[in-house]
């Protein structure tokens, strides 16, 4: 985000190092506090064409299609492997203690709470956040916006809002795959590499340290960066200027935002749901 | 490629099947095939890409000051985005686990050893590409892709340049160095991130979760090994789908998309083999 305004290394030099490198600084702050507020608009926007509804029906049902039905495969692949990465990673805490009716605990904790719902959203918005800035970008660029204002089509209402539900409700049903998948691969290479057969390890999942909180903990999460990655990707689209290489510019800032939006809200979200 | 113009259902649809490739009306039997021809033929073409890279990194001309430009453009540019992100990693991550270690055995002493052994073995290298994915790779994947669509590429060609020489050589190597330092930088910062979590979240002294008894070589050689393959990795794939695309503005704008998950999707298969390996190479 910020890194588009660092100083050029040629201005760093000379006598004004110094204030250009403030003045980076000032211009990285102000261009943050102008996308967090832009989405925040955006935000008010859409939640004003929720109550009564007036969301075109019709490119919602297409978008929970193109979004939800068609990350699937990605988010499978991503949740096998994660799962089966979270066991490798505690085989070795596991058998130094020789912990084995832990293994599912310990694999489990960390999917259902943080793994899964933090992977599964950066893969939904590198397929679907990136995917939509490039279609909103090209629908500015080519002026399709001013045609649907000019036709007295609110462009909130038959676009922005129903890609928003979309990318929101998508990244929650993602979340709720990649849980299940992720322990299912989880459990398979739990047997392959350590030998704790899968009934162990559903053993270790259920037998009570694990409870609903730490599944809603991380669905929680996943809805809050469902808004993050869905407003990211609908401000930069919508603020697209400048051809081809504009596009690419604006998909590049909504991974970007939507990562380090992510980040920075798992953390608070982590802290306010607390144990 | 349709020049879709309203977004109206049908001709939207349209717009996006280069990409998406809708197989519905191939049936079941013949979509998995055309899945699959299309997946070896992108498969080779990677491998092409790759092989040529490493041939012209050994054999190509050398450009005064392009892999400079390249290491500051991906690094330098890159650094302070993977320290916020990391950094709040390394807070939720020593939050978290504090949270589930207090369930169990409420003993904080050999906290700090097992986070700093799975960081260097594998958070601080994997989650930090992850991260430098969607920076340097969506970062390619447009520059290219604008290149391509603007007929740079063919001009580069015109001129007996290829632009895996020009272009994807200075990248790669820039990235391998690059991911390296960076990955180093962010997992410190994660570290220390993490430490001052711990500390004030519960009670843990810096020095009792400044312990590095639990890290040995294998852990180092796996972090380390991870770093040179994801740094490898970033720029080859969403090179590779950059130096694809076609079709405008609206062709970047997928070859960007592409890359992301392409290359995210990369590293977490790389993961599972390189931490596989590593599991059975050095275990314990």
């Amino acid at each position: 985000m910020a890194a588009h305004t660092s100083a050029s290394p040629d201005r760093d030099k000379g006598p004004n190092a110094l204030s250009s490198f403030l003045a980076g600084v000032g211009s990285s702050f102000l261009e943050i506090a102008e996308t967090a507020g832009g989405m925040t608009i955006l935000l008010g926007r859409v939640m004003a064409r929720t109550v009564p509804p007036r969301v075109d029906s019709r490119e919602l049902l297409k978008n929970l299609y193109k979004m939800g039905v068609k990350s699937l495969p990605i988010v499978a692949v991503t949740a096998l492997f994660t799962g089966a990465i979270m066991v490798i990673q505690a085989a070795t805490i596991v058998k130094r203690y020789g912990a084995e009716g832990l293994l599912g605990w310990g694999a489990g904790f960390g999917t259902l709470r943080e793994i899964a719902p933090l992977l599964t959203a950066l893969m939904i918005s590198g397929r679907v956040g990136a995917n939509n800035t490039a279609e909103l970008g090209t629908m500015v660029v080519t002026e399709q916006l001013d045609a649907l204002r000019v036709l007295a089509i609110d462009p909130i209402s038959f676009l922005i809002a129903p890609r928003f539900i979309s990318i929101v409700s998508t990244l929650f049903m993602m979340t709720l795959f990649a849980d299940a998948l992720a322990l299912f691969g989880a459990a398979y290479t739990g047997e392959a590499l350590l030998g704790v057969s899968p009934t162990t390890f559903y053993n270790g999942l259920t037998s009570g340290l694990l409870g609903f909180s730490d599944v809603a903990t991380g669905l929680v999460k996943s809805i809050v960066f469902g808004f993050v990655i869905g407003l990211a990707s609908c401000h930069f689209g919508l603020a697209t200027t400048g051809g081809a290489p504009g596009v690419g510019r604006a998909v590049n800032s909504t991974v970007m935002a939507s990562a380090a939006g992510v980040f920075v809200l798992d953390y608070l979200t982590s802290f306010a749901l607390g144990g | 490629m349709s020049n879709a113009v309203a977004p109206g259902p049908e001709s939207q649809r349209h717009s996006h099947e280069p990409i998406e490739h809708p197989y519905e009306d191939l049936g079941a039997v013949g979509a998995l095939g055309a899945a699959a021809i299309d997946l070896m033929v992108g498969g080779r073409e990677l491998y092409s890409v790759f092989v040529r890279t490493l041939y012209y990194v050994a054999r190509g001309r050398r450009e005064k000051g392009a892999l400079v430009r390249q290491m500051y453009e991906m690094g330098n540019r890159s650094v302070f985005f993977l320290s916020v992100t990391m950094g709040f990693l390394g807070m939720i991550l020593v939050y978290q686990s504090g949270l589930q270690a207090k369930r169990v055995v409420p003993d904080f002493t050999l906290l700090g050893a097992t986070y700093l052994e799975l960081l260097v073995r594998d958070f601080a290298a994997s989650l930090g590409a992850l991260m430098l994915a969607t920076r340097v790779g969506a970062g390619i994947a447009a520059e290219i892709g604008s290149m391509v669509v603007t007929e740079q590429i063919d001009a580069l060609r015109m001129c007996a340049a290829d632009p895996i020489d020009f272009l994807i050589k200075p990248r790669f190597l820039a990235s391998i160095i690059m991911t390296m330092m960076l990955i180093i930088w962010s997992g410190t910062v994660a570290f220390v991130a993490g430490a001052f979590t711990a500390y004030f979240a519960f009670d843990v002294p810096l020095q009792t979760f400044f312990n590095h008894q639990l890290v040995d070589y294998g852990d180092l050689t796996v972090g380390l090994t991870k770093c040179v393959a994801y740094g490898a990795a970033i720029p080859i794939v969403s090179g590779y789908c950059g130096l694809s695309t076609f079709g405008g503005s609206e062709g970047v704008g997928w070859a960007t998309t592409r890359a992301v998950v392409n290359t995210s999707l990369t590293i977490i298969i790389l993961n599972f083999f390189i931490s596989g390996a590593g599991f059975l190479i050095f275990p314990g």
